[in-house]
């Protein structure tokens, strides 16, 4: 029995929870209903949506793959150096990167832990005087170093930004990235050799 | 009113302090108890009531936490979609986080604000990295055939260019270090001549390194990583013709300018030939100089002691080259 929605003189917090409510009704019954709680969508409307409608609902639409004839530049190493002051988040994410890589077929080269750096400071206790009571404060940065060896630029890209966007707060990354190159077609001679003939030719222009 | 006010504090004050002080409790308060007011602030277990002066509002129960009607195969990609503060009612683990107080136990996960602040990784189970990585894979690229090996890349990708990003939350989103560029080549893998090469080494000065045969350009000075990576191509590629020019003033290269050692024209061979022509003078007569000296250049220990003093000053003294010397000074002096 679906309820209608009342809407009398309340405040937001009380349309919010006639909302919720109703919403709640619906599940009850098994209605497809209020788009802004998906969590509710999976488990009622299974038999309509496909599995990657999460996805779907938080890209809205889906980007459509764009090839074009510039080159892809090829990374002989991508290595992402995470900072963070609990360890704990950066294994959790150590975890989650490895597994992201794999799925999409990175090799990874390392994958390691920098020792941490902890940066001491001893302060005085009170706002005046009192010389020989300090206060010791300390600030500890662990590291952790994921190495990726031979990878495309779109691929990195892809990564990189999967990766960023999951960061969880209170972490840093650090990117560096090592690309290789071809030599440029004017190293490959001196030009030297091509410079007589410019100025054969700009002789025989004058003549 | 007053009287019950009293009593009502005298049982809260009882009841807290845990003590039985009785007598001692209503003296206090019986003295105190004549400043009462009319109407009573507080409620029935003596706190304070919040003052919105209006009939209160019923406080409602909350229902039945989610948890319990989770099935066992859900799939929790709903339940977390994307990144969200830790729901006790919505995660239907038994977690436990907290400093244990008064030898017990960590707080349970009901209004634990320890597992709030921390961040979580509730969305990003494997099952949701697998469901994110199908969707990403049609815009990876696979890395190509012929560049697999280490070998393979060095040769046709002899170019390495080294850049940093930086991901960080803070006042500001800029690095200054995310604009420097490095730029590394191996100078056997460009095209150069002998005096083209020497030139090169001598123009880049200690940016060459002379056990890995590379050269490293470190650009910083433009604004943009991208300018900083044209002006290091630009770098590589005036030092590359420069490099190939003879200039008029290259001849007047003195030996001292030299890269390496030559034993052709130095003290070493004037006065081993010298010797060797004093030695040969005294046993028999005079010579044409020029023609002694060729043919004492040809001498195989002449020839062996110049590969050894050569080895030794460009290598430097190990005992091998000691040892050569020595071997080739005693074959000298017929020792």
């Amino acid at each position: 029995m679906a309820a209608p929605i009342i809407m009398l003189g309340r405040n937001a917090g009380a349309v919010a929870r006639t909302i919720f409510r109703t919403s709640r009704a619906l599940h009850q019954v098994g209605i497809c209903g209020l788009y802004d709680r998906p969590a509710i969508f999976s488990q009622s409307c299974r038999l309509l949506l496909p599995a990657t409608f999460h996805i779907a609902s938080i890209l809205r639409n889906a980007p459509a793959i764009t090839v074009t004839d510039e080159p892809d530049a090829l990374y002989q190493k991508v290595e992402v150096l995470v900072k963070g002051h609990d360890k704990a988040v950066l294994d959790s994410y150590e975890f989650f990167a490895t597994m992201a890589a794999k799925e999409l077929g990175i090799g990874l080269s390392k994958v390691y832990e920098p020792p941490k750096h902890i940066e001491r400071l001893t302060l005085l206790k009170s706002v005046h005087i009192f010389k020989k009571h300090r206060v010791q404060y300390e600030m500890r940065t662990h590291f952790r170093c994921i190495e990726l060896s031979r990878i495309t630029g779109s691929t990195a890209q892809v990564y990189l930004e999967y990766i960023q966007r999951n960061l969880p707060e209170g972490v840093a990354m650090e990117v560096t990235k090592t690309a290789i190159e071809k030599v440029p077609e004017h190293i490959q001679k001196p030009m030297w050799d091509e410079v007589p003939t410019k100025e054969q030719e700009q002789e025989q222009a004058s003549q | 009113m007053s009287a019950s006010t009293m009593c009502t504090t005298a049982l809260s004050f009882t009841r807290t302090s845990g003590h039985c002080l009785t007598n001692y409790a209503l003296n206090v308060l019986g003295r105190r108890a004549t400043y009462s007011t009319a109407l009573s602030t507080t409620n029935a277990k003596g706190f304070p009531d919040r003052s919105n002066r209006g009939p209160r509002r019923p406080r409602r129960e909350s229902g039945e936490p989610r948890t319990e009607k989770m099935p066992e195969a859900q799939d929790w990609t709903a339940v977390y979609p994307s990144a969200a503060a830790f729901k006790p009612s919505a995660v239907p683990l038994p977690v436990r986080m907290g400093y244990p107080v008064n030898r017990g136990v960590p707080p349970e996960k009901k209004g634990n604000l320890e597992l709030i602040k921390i961040p979580n990784f509730l969305h990003l189970t494997p099952a949701a990295i697998k469901k994110h990585c199908e969707a990403l894979k049609p815009f990876c690229t696979e890395w190509p055939v012929g560049v697999d090996s280490e070998a393979a890349s060095e040769k046709h990708f002899p170019i390495q260019v080294e850049s940093k990003e930086f991901v960080s939350a803070g006042s500001s989103l800029r690095n200054p270090k995310a604009r420097v560029v490095t730029l590394q080549v191996k100078l056997s893998s460009l095209n150069l001549d002998d005096h083209a090469r020497r030139k090169m080494i001598k123009l880049v000065g200690n940016r060459y390194c002379i056990e890995t045969d590379t050269l490293t350009i470190v650009t910083d000075c433009c604004p943009l990583r991208q300018q900083n990576y044209d002006y290091a191509m630009y770098l590589l590629t005036v030092l590359y013709h420069e490099s190939w020019k003879t200039e008029a003033w290259e001849a007047e290269k003195t030996r001292e300018d030299m890269e390496e050692y030559h034993w052709e024209g130095s003290p070493s061979q004037k006065n081993v030939l010298d010797m060797l022509q004093r030695m040969r003078a005294t046993s028999e007569g005079e010579e044409d100089p020029s023609a002694v000296r060729q043919e004492l250049l040809g001498r195989p220990e002449v020839q062996e002691y110049r590969d050894s003093v050569t080895r030794l000053k460009n290598e430097g003294e190990t005992e091998e080259t000691m040892l050569q010397y020595r071997e080739a000074v005693k074959k000298l002096l017929n020792i």
